[in-house]
């Protein structure tokens, strides 16, 4: 690379956050910085201490879930878009939701609907990819088309996880129960990636990969272990080690923190929960994926990214969302978001529950719904975001929005805005070329509280 | 050409790039080697925007410079005409003529200064003079306005290639209200940019700077594209060319456009300045390089209007260095370097390190216990050389680069599938493995033809499925040129443009597939056609990089051979400046962890070797064998050079460019769990795959597999090495430590440790086998006596004491990293 290795912050194009600023005057790395530019940057620096949100909640729910059946009904669209279900009244006025989440209904005051979510891709991998990096998968580059995973471009979580950093002993970024495909570091590297955690919280085994020490090393012998290993680093080559091995040595002893760490062994350790608790979010793998997930913000982590599959439905749509799909989800984030406010979290944890895509509002002749990219359905919670409202709107038959669509960059630039991170902020692919974290995108002001 | 000091020593490394204009006033006068030298020596500045960078320099006893540009103290007499600061930088107020005076203690020195054409100044044009601006201050950079999609609504061309459009862009899109004739200064491009009005981008300009005055004065006379008496800079002069510092200190560049008339102008405000490395000097937007005490050479590369020129920055170190016994001539030319820059080489690693360094390096696999046992009690003098030749013999060495290659070229089984995969990787091995000549191997894959599913490089040509792709893919791998920098615009540091590279891509436009009737897809060619240039709709004639056309447009006559084969030959023409240096910086970045050019793939004048004599040695080496890569890798691993132990010194501590010490490197994923597999004594279980298959032959780049993962196995979606993963990360640090996955690799009751837990072997044999494994080499007193605690610790079972020295050992970075 010329100037600065890749991945690295190489220049500014609109505001940059207070980290950034420590890092210029620190390093002075900044070929083109002028002073006139520092100080912009500190003026800015103080939007990252007066972000709301410390941690986000990423619900995918993978596959695309039914916008007109689930937040967007139209009750007097004909038989074969309409389909079974009904609205029904929430405690906010006005607002209605299918009638397949009673749950959902009772807490209204507390989330947002955005009902004008669009965009143009209509693929399962593909549109995951836009959804999570904000970047088309057909690269620039020319690098990577048709292969639907970010090896070039982080993921939003990699994004807060590097922008962000530790918060606890736990790893900033978390998968669960599995990792959603395109939610890998792209350039940032691997130090960047998720923790996936590839066991589902439901399982009564419930237990975090290499997280534990193996079975029948009791502590007395982990502590031999330790030691036998510290000699071993230390009369040998390693000690003598630098630049990566050094690197891999902090990374060692952070990763004994959090194998050690009571914190993080307990944030794990979902069964601890009360009973009442676990089952208010359901025994569902959407349900304690969300439980686990508040308890890791607890812990410090800054994203976990929740996938929750398989909302593909193709075929009997109706019977899919009324008895597999909806009901665990609409008991998991209900329970979510009260027990967040109960707890006084809401305020710093940004929830969101969206798919790659909606479905299509004429019903197949299978009694399934398509692929629909075009009008989709958006729930926001907590994290600074304004409860209680609507925002958007589609057409009768739930096919565009008739509002201006709000486009995954608008999305994914409010998440970080709402964050502290600047979503301008510019870094160069391995090839040099500058891209900032999201291309474009403005401020869904009427989110905002 | 200058006169240079009569007192200076012969290898001056003053060298004085000006013609011409200036003359120097040394003359007679043998002050000494004290006296600062100032330049110019006289300046004559036209217009109110001009300006005038001074460099006061002052040659040192021992040879070396010292830059007093910010030291000596400016003032000028008549303080109506110019002014100028205390970086040397001298701007005009008024017509006239006036005396800069410098002094410096008791030195001083006059300087004649004429300014004009301010009353009545030519007018500002956008392509000479507005242009800079924006592209100084990075309005039109990829990451602002120079998107594709502009930045709010607002765009330029990328580094300013598109004069017309840019003028346009700001002139008349937006419905002309970017610019107000009538009152520049509300002009809405004056207000953004001076952040008058929010600006994304923040403030640029500051207001009545120099860059606001003739951005002002440009909007005022018309904004014009072009004034009659612009002429374009067809080059840059850069003063000081190479120049040796000393630690903590900086120099200031100056830069100089000439015109095609040979007029000469300060541009130093209006230039943009890269390191290519900023470990060693670090250059800020005016041109003052920052020199720490990291010692090394920095090429200094300087842009202006799409010209490039480099400046070279040198700090050696005071020391007097005493080189180990040279083996070849690798080790003359890093002597040679390392002994300019004052760095003392590391010893010669110890056998023990040699051995387990060139056995992962070129066999991608650990030397077993019986290996290591029997090299390191081989008492013969030539046994390293003797081991090199053997391991370029082995079966894993066509295994291990054959996967490399597959990673480079892209072989990806989720596009070419199953059949075509496997027929592709077994090509590649048997070329590594009968050490084809490399000319011939890169031809091969050039102009492969047929079915994908045989065993050829045909089955790339279904990943990399358009000429333009091709091109982008073929000139990064083998040339290491990113042509495609250049598909929408001037390449930002070379002189490629988009005629070259839709020239190039050319060579692929005949290349054609068809499904096969029974399995696989049949790679073909025709004619092909010419492709066109986005910008002007002509037809581009195909030719290689720097070449010209291989069919001139007005040839009648038909091409005799196909379009790729007529590539083939361009690449293997024993002049083509591209392929040797391009696979020579691949297999050294490979073995020594650095390319002699870093990043490996991106090799130009502008991004020059980190020691040229040494390129040029191995290019020419590589010639003259007949592009035989086993010949050339044994030459590397037979240096010295790559012998030398990763323990630093204090001269060489610092060094990370000029291979004075060896360097840590992280493992491959493959390799590293092959090695686990080896220690422990159990294969690696691959998902559906007949057990036995070690890492570095598993073809299938999309298996799912943890460890692959984190450790960053590419999937290949890049032609670049670079998507290999090379950082650790704490899941990594995790996995090592807890996998259940390795846990009971330890604990296996057919596993290494296990067996040597059962065996009548003593405590000590033990851990002697053991360090024999993983470390390759006997453990020290120390070691024994720390390892031997495991087995006394009150009630502990022998068997576990040995899968507790199992897992410190694989969890030690002697054992995960190469050394």
């Amino acid at each position: 690379m010329l100037h600065i290795p890749f991945g690295k912050l190489s220049s500014n194009c609109s505001k940059v956050s207070r980290r950034d600023a420590l890092t210029v005057g620190a390093t002075g790395l900044f070929g083109g910085l002028s002073l006139p530019g520092l100080l912009n940057m500190q003026a800015n620096a103080a939007t990252e201490k007066s972000a709301k949100a410390k941690s986000c909640i990423f619900i995918m729910l993978e596959g695309g879930p039914s916008h007109i059946d689930m937040w967007d009904l139209k009750p007097d669209a004909p038989d074969e878009i309409r389909g079974p279900f009904h609205p029904i009244s929430t405690n906010v006025p006005g607002t209605q939701i299918g009638n397949i989440m009673p749950y959902c209904s009772k807490i209204a005051d507390k989330y947002t609907i955005m009902r004008s979510h669009s965009h143009g891709d209509n693929a399962h991998q593909t549109g995951r990819h836009w959804v999570m990096t904000g970047y088309a998968p057909n690269f620039p580059d020319g690098q990577a088309k048709g292969i639907p995973f970010n090896e070039i471009y982080p993921s939003l979580g990699s994004i807060i996880s590097k922008e962000l950093g530790h918060r606890g002993a736990v790893p900033p970024y978390i998968e669960v129960p599995e990792p959603l495909g395109p939610g890998g570091p792209g350039y940032f590297g691997a130090q960047y990636a998720p923790f996936t955690i590839e066991t589902d919280p439901v399982e009564p085994t419930f237990e975090v990969r290499d997280l534990n020490i193996a079975k029948g090393v009791n502590s007395g012998r982990f502590e031999r272990r330790k030691r036998l290993l510290q000699g071993a680093d230390l009369l040998g080559a390693g000690g003598k080690s630098d630049g990566k091995a050094a690197t891999m040595q902090t990374y060692y002893e952070k990763a004994l923190e959090l194998v050690t760490s009571p914190q993080a062994k307990k944030a794990f350790k979902i069964q601890d929960e009360k009973e009442a608790v676990r089952e208010r979010y359901g025994m569902t793998s959407i349900g304690q994926c969300s439980l686990l997930a508040r308890r890791l913000v607890e812990a410090g982590s800054r994203f976990i990214g929740i996938s929750h599959g398989s909302w593909d439905t193709h075929v009997d749509n109706f019977t899919g969302h009324e008895k597999a799909l909806v009901p665990p989800t609409d008991q998991a984030f209900s329970a979510l978001i009260e027990d967040l406010e109960q707890r006084g979290m809401l305020d710093e944890t940004l929830v969101v529950m969206m798919g790659e895509m909606g479905r299509t509002p004429r019903i197949n002749k299978d009694a399934g719904r398509d692929h629909w990219s075009a009008c989709q359905a958006v729930i926001f919670a907590g994290g600074g975001t304004k409860p209680g409202t609507v925002i958007g709107a589609s057409d009768k038959t739930a096919s565009y929005p008739t509002t201006t669509p709000y486009g995954i960059q608008d999305l994914l630039h409010t998440i970080l805005s709402l964050m502290g991170v600047n979503p301008g902020k510019v870094y160069e692919t391995p090839l040099g070329r500058p891209v900032p974290l999201v291309n474009g995108g403005s401020m869904i002001s009427e989110l905002i509280a | 050409m200058l006169r240079q000091p009569s007192n200076a020593p012969q290898n001056n490394l003053w060298l004085y790039a000006f013609a011409a204009c200036f003359v120097w006033s040394f003359t007679s006068h043998a002050l000494g080697q004290s006296t600062p030298i100032v330049f110019p020596n006289e300046v004559s500045l036209t217009g109110p925007e001009s300006s005038q960078q001074f460099v006061v320099n002052q040659r040192l006893e021992n040879g070396r410079t010292s830059d007093l540009t910010r030291v000596v103290e400016y003032s000028v007499s008549d303080t109506a005409i110019a002014t100028v600061n205390s970086h040397g930088m001298l701007v005009p107020l008024q017509e006239g003529e006036t005396q800069l005076l410098i002094r410096h203690g008791q030195w001083s020195q006059q300087i004649p200064i004429k300014i004009q054409g301010i009353e009545s100044p030519t007018p500002v044009d956008f392509r000479g003079d507005i242009q800079p601006i924006l592209t100084k201050a990075a309005c039109n950079s990829g990451g602002c306005h120079g998107k594709a999609e502009g930045q709010n609504g607002f765009k330029l061309s990328v580094f300013a290639f598109d004069d017309t459009f840019d003028h346009d862009s700001i002139t008349r899109h937006g419905r002309g209200r970017r610019i107000n004739i009538a009152a520049p200064e509300s002009s809405l491009l004056i207000r953004k940019a001076t952040g008058l009005i929010p600006h994304g981008g923040g403030r640029k300009v500051s207001v009545n700077g120099l860059w606001y005055k003739q951005l002002t004065r440009w909007i005022k006379e018309g904004a014009a594209f072009d004034s009659e008496s612009s002429q374009r800079t067809t080059r840059l002069d850069v003063y000081p060319k190479l120049m040796e510092v000393k630690p903590d200190s900086g120099l200031q560049l100056q830069v100089f456009a000439v015109d095609e008339n040979g007029n000469r102008r300060c541009v130093t405000r209006e230039a943009e300045f890269f390191s290519n490395a900023e470990a060693v000097a670090r250059p800020d937007e005016d041109g003052w390089v920052h020199v720490d005490n990291v010692p090394g050479e920095a090429a200094i590369l300087v842009r202006y209007r799409g010209q490039i020129e480099t400046a070279r920055i040198r700090l050696p170190q005071e020391f007097e260095v005493t080189p180990p016994k040279s083996n070849n001539e690798i080790d003359d030319h890093v002597w040679t370097r390392l002994s300019s820059l004052g760095i003392q080489p590391s010893h010669v690693a110890d056998d023990a390190v040699f051995l387990r360094r060139v056995y992962l390096d070129t066999i991608g696999t650990l030397p077993t216990i019986e290996e290591s046992r029997r090299f390191l009690t081989d008492p013969s003098a030539d046994k390293r050389s003797t081991l090199i030749a053997t391991l370029l013999e082995r079966p894993e060495y066509a295994d291990y680069w054959a996967m490399k290659w597959a990673d480079i070229l892209r072989v990806d089984r989720e596009i070419i599938k199953s059949p075509g995969t496997i027929a592709m990787t077994r090509w590649l091995r048997s070329q590594l493995a009968a050490n084809r000549p490399y000319d011939e191997f890169v031809s091969d894959i050039v102009t492969a033809q047929g079915n994908t599913n045989s065993e050829s490089a045909a089955a790339m040509y279904l990943v990399h499925n358009d000429p333009e792709k091709l091109a982008r893919s073929v000139s990064q791998v083998f040339l290491g040129v990113r042509i495609e920098c250049a598909q929408c615009h001037q390449h930002p540091f070379e002189r490629w443009g988009q005629e070259d590279y839709f020239a190039f891509a050319g060579f692929f436009s005949g290349v054609k597939n068809k499904k096969l009737p029974a399995a696989g897809t049949k790679i073909y060619d025709d004619a092909g056609a010419d492709l066109k240039h986005p910008r002007t709709g002509e037809s581009v004639p195909f030719a290689g990089l720097g070449s010209p056309a291989v069919q001139p447009p007005d040839s009648e006559s038909p091409l005799q051979v196909s379009r790729r084969q007529a590539l083939s030959e361009w690449i293997k023409d024993k002049d083509n400046p591209f392929l040797a240096p391009m696979i020579v910086n691949r297999l050294w970045a490979h073995y020594f962890g650095r390319g002699l050019v870093d990043p490996v793939d991106d090799i130009r004048e502008t991004n020059p070797a980190s020691n040229e004599p040494l390129m040029e040695y191995l290019t020419g080496y590589l010639k003259s064998n007949q592009f035989d890569l086993k010949k050339l890798t044994a030459l590397m691993l037979n240096s010295t050079t790559y012998q030398l132990s990763s323990i630093t010194n204090d001269s060489n501590i610092q060094d990370g460019q000029n291979f004075s010490h060896a360097s840590w490197r992280s493992l491959p994923a493959e390799v590293l769990l092959d090695a686990i597999s080896q220690v422990t004594g159990v294969p690696e279980d691959f998902n559906g795959w007949p057990s036995g298959y070690r890492a570095i032959e598993i073809w299938d780049n999309r298996m799912p597999n943890y460890f692959f993962r984190v450790f960053g196995k590419p999937q290949r979606v890049s032609v670049c090495e670079c998507e290999r993963g090379s950082e650790p990360s704490i899941a990594q640090a995790l996995h090592l430590m807890n996998a259940p996955e390795s846990i009971a690799k330890i604990r296996h009751r057919q596993g290494t440790a296990r067996l040597l837990a059962n065996s009548q072997s003593t405590d000590d044999e033990i851990i002697e086998s053991l360090y024999l494994a993983c470390f390759s080499r006997f453990p020290n007193a120390d070691e024994m006596q720390l390892m031997r605690t495991a087995f006394s610790d009150p009630g502990v079972e022998r068997k576990e004491a040995v899968e507790d020295i199992v897992w410190a050992l694989l969890n030690s970075r002697e054992f995960v990293f190469n050394h």
